[in-house]
């Protein structure tokens, strides 16, 4: 038997295509909202992962700096070190930096210190470049902030020079990442300008004037010394914990949890409580968002192919006049509905490969992804058909005699 | 005569026709008997509304009678209440139909028109290729064979439906108007097709129609009024007899 649905095709192959473009740019809306979702989480993700610490150490009582404002004291660090089963420690800081670049284009990142020189971002994923080598002035950018080896870089009052260049490394807000010491972080964290200094340094005289030190005129000229640190060491965001090989992550956790001042989460835990609280809302609203998409391309296509069985009203009528079996016009219509899906899903493939690499925010769509697309298309397509059929079975041989 | 042409291969006893029940009772066909022989050309006529469609309806297995029995071929199609898979393969077997438009599948070639009536009863591609060839080259569309319908003439779409109705070797062909949309030569080209075609393949050819133009081409004639069929007696000599 001729293929009744590649020859209608055929007859009007303009239509045909053009049909199946528009339907696979609403697939690729499809996929790339899946991209986004997948994305969403790698992105999330992909600063623990990469840091690849056994414990996250963070303040009594909070979720961590991902989730929200955790304190802990810088010297932290070296109280875990001197747990058993403990292999390194790292202090941790990070905070969000919005700053206006010189073309004048506002640029948004997350500033994360490394605990230089024990961790100097060897386990970065640099593309180009090299890590930390010195304690200030040296900064690896992702690339995504566009900036090139050896460019200088001016934040808060210092200027760091790019010794590194990563890929992929963004915050869960899909900002890039930059990583400089420990040390310099906190020191644009807590910069102060002059007159906040002035005016600290005013209030720690006044503070030793009311107090006994205020009768020795030695102390009264040390405590209007500008340098002195006005402070106690400016606090970090958590501790990272890596524990020897052999031992037990989770153990050394619960003797940890019976430290009255700080919380201590597991690396999964840690990724557990970026997926399910910081990106949840984001996450969801997508995963709602590209459902109405399957919902809204499974109307759209059952329509198309509702109008393309209308079309052929005359000619089925007259299949089934000549004496043709219910096949023949189950294979017509459902070839057809097929064919159009299988060339949109080809469709939203190929815009996907061309368009979602030039997506500002991270579109990671897998071969799993693909086939579930697939699935869905088959799907879709199938229950199209079904509605095309069930017109075309009710054409009426009459109206060919009628006409 | 040839021994084929005599055989009866349309026999109708009291066909009929009611639409509707009480005050909206239509009787669109009164009882009606006839019958056609294979290589018969018959020729019903009759006004809009006598019921010459409704007739076609009930020969072409597209709607049941309210009353009455019909034997085509040698299957009794009606009496018997085939079921629907049946009456398709007694549609796509016994009948040929040809319309006064030509009614051809737009998104097919001249050759795929004729090839699909054979193809729809399970005919291979390269046997119903070979003869749809042939039948459409008897038939001068030689240069016409990959011709979509929008890209020829009316006269020769009809060639491609006649063809189309013959190739499957019907013992029956029901012409509705066949030579109402083409000029007088046309028309008698066309007639003398479906006699030609009679003759060959000893089938019936029942041709509804106004055009009094080519009833001299027609063996009997059937005269339909008021949803009642009659014979009209013809002069003697009147029409062709046979080759």
């Amino acid at each position: 038997m001729m293929d009744l649905a590649v020859r209608d095709i055929r007859h009007d192959l303009g239509r045909f295509v053009l049909t199946a473009l528009g339907l696979g740019m609403l697939l690729s809306i499809v996929l790339a909202m899946t991209g986004i979702y997948n994305g969403m989480v790698v992105d999330a993700t992909v600063l623990p992962d990469t840091l690849g610490a056994d414990l996250w150490v963070v303040q009594r009582d909070t979720k961590g700096p991902f989730a929200e404002s955790s304190r802990v004291p810088l010297r932290l660090a070296e109280r875990l070190r001197a747990v058993p089963g403990v292999s390194r420690t790292r202090s941790y800081v990070s905070f969000n930096v919005q700053r206006t670049g010189v073309d004048g284009r506002v640029q948004r990142f997350m500033l994360a210190g490394l605990s230089w020189p024990d961790d100097t971002g060897d386990l970065l994923l640099l593309a180009q470049g090299r890590s930390l080598r010195a304690p200030h002035y040296e900064v690896v950018v992702d690339v995504s902030l566009g900036l090139p080896l050896d460019a200088q870089l001016s934040i808060g009052r210092d200027v760091f020079s790019v010794v590194g260049i990563t890929s992929g490394m963004v915050s869960s807000g899909g900002d890039p990442m930059l990583f400089v010491s420990v040390a310099d972080a906190l020191n644009i964290q807590n910069d102060l300008s002059n007159e906040a200094l002035r005016l600290e340094g005013e209030a720690r005289l006044a503070r030793v004037r009311r107090s006994e030190y205020g009768r020795d005129p030695a102390s009264l000229a040390r405590a209007g010394q500008p340098r002195l640190p006005a402070l106690t060491p400016p606090p970090v965001n958590a501790v990272l914990v890596d524990v020897q090989p052999g031992q037990d992550p989770v153990a050394l956790r619960q003797r940890l949890e019976q430290w009255p001042d700080i919380s201590v989460y597991t690396l999964e835990e840690q990724r557990a409580l970026l997926v399910r609280g910081v990106i949840d809302r984001a996450r969801r609203q997508i995963g709602l968002f590209r459902t109405l998409l399957v919902v809204i391309s499974a109307i759209v296509m059952g329509l198309i192919v509702y109008t393309m069985t209308l079309d052929k009203m005359h000619s089925l009528a007259l299949l089934k006049l000549l004496g043709a079996r219910r096949g023949v016009i189950l294979r017509l219509i459902l070839e057809q509905s097929m064919l159009l899906g299988l060339l949109s899903f080809f469709v939203a493939l190929l815009i996907g490969e061309l368009l979602f690499g030039h997506f500002p925010r991270r579109v990671l769509v897998a071969d799993s992804d693909r086939l579930a697309l697939a699935g869905v298309v088959a799907g879709i397509s199938g229950a199209a058909g079904l509605v095309g059929l069930r017109k075309a079975l009710s054409a009426d041989p009459n109206q060919v005699l009628a006409s | 005569m040839t021994e084929p042409a005599r055989r009866t291969v349309v026999s109708a006893e009291n066909l009929s026709k009611t639409y509707g029940e009480g005050a909206l009772r239509v009787e669109a066909l009164k009882p009606t008997s006839f019958e056609a022989r294979a290589g018969e050309v018959v020729a019903i006529l009759g006004p809009s509304g006598s019921g010459k469609s409704t007739l076609l309806t009930i020969l072409g297995l597209i709607n049941a009678p309210t009353t009455g029995s019909l034997r085509i071929g040698e299957v009794q199609v009606i009496e018997n209440a085939l079921p629907r898979t049946s009456l398709e393969r007694q549609r796509r077997q016994q009948i040929g139909f040809v319309f006064q438009r030509s009614n051809l599948i737009p998104f097919l070639t001249a050759e795929e028109n004729v090839r699909l009536s054979l193809e729809i009863d399970g005919v291979n591609a390269y046997e119903s290729r070979k003869r749809a060839r042939a039948l459409l080259e008897n038939l001068g569309l030689d240069k016409r064979l990959l011709s979509l319908p929008a890209k020829l003439s009316g006269g020769e779409a009809q060639r491609v439906a006649i063809a189309r109705a013959l190739i499957h070797r019907p013992s029956v062909v029901l012409a509705d108007e066949p030579t109402a949309s083409l000029d007088s030569s046309r028309g008698r080209q066309v007639m003398e097709l479906f006699r030609d075609a009679a003759h060959a393949q000893g089938a019936a050819v029942l041709v509804v129609t106004h055009d009094h133009r080519t009833l001299d081409l027609v063996d009997r004639i059937l005269e339909m009024e008021d949803g009642r069929l009659t014979e009209r007696a013809r002069a003697p000599g009147a029409g062709r007899s046979p080759a």
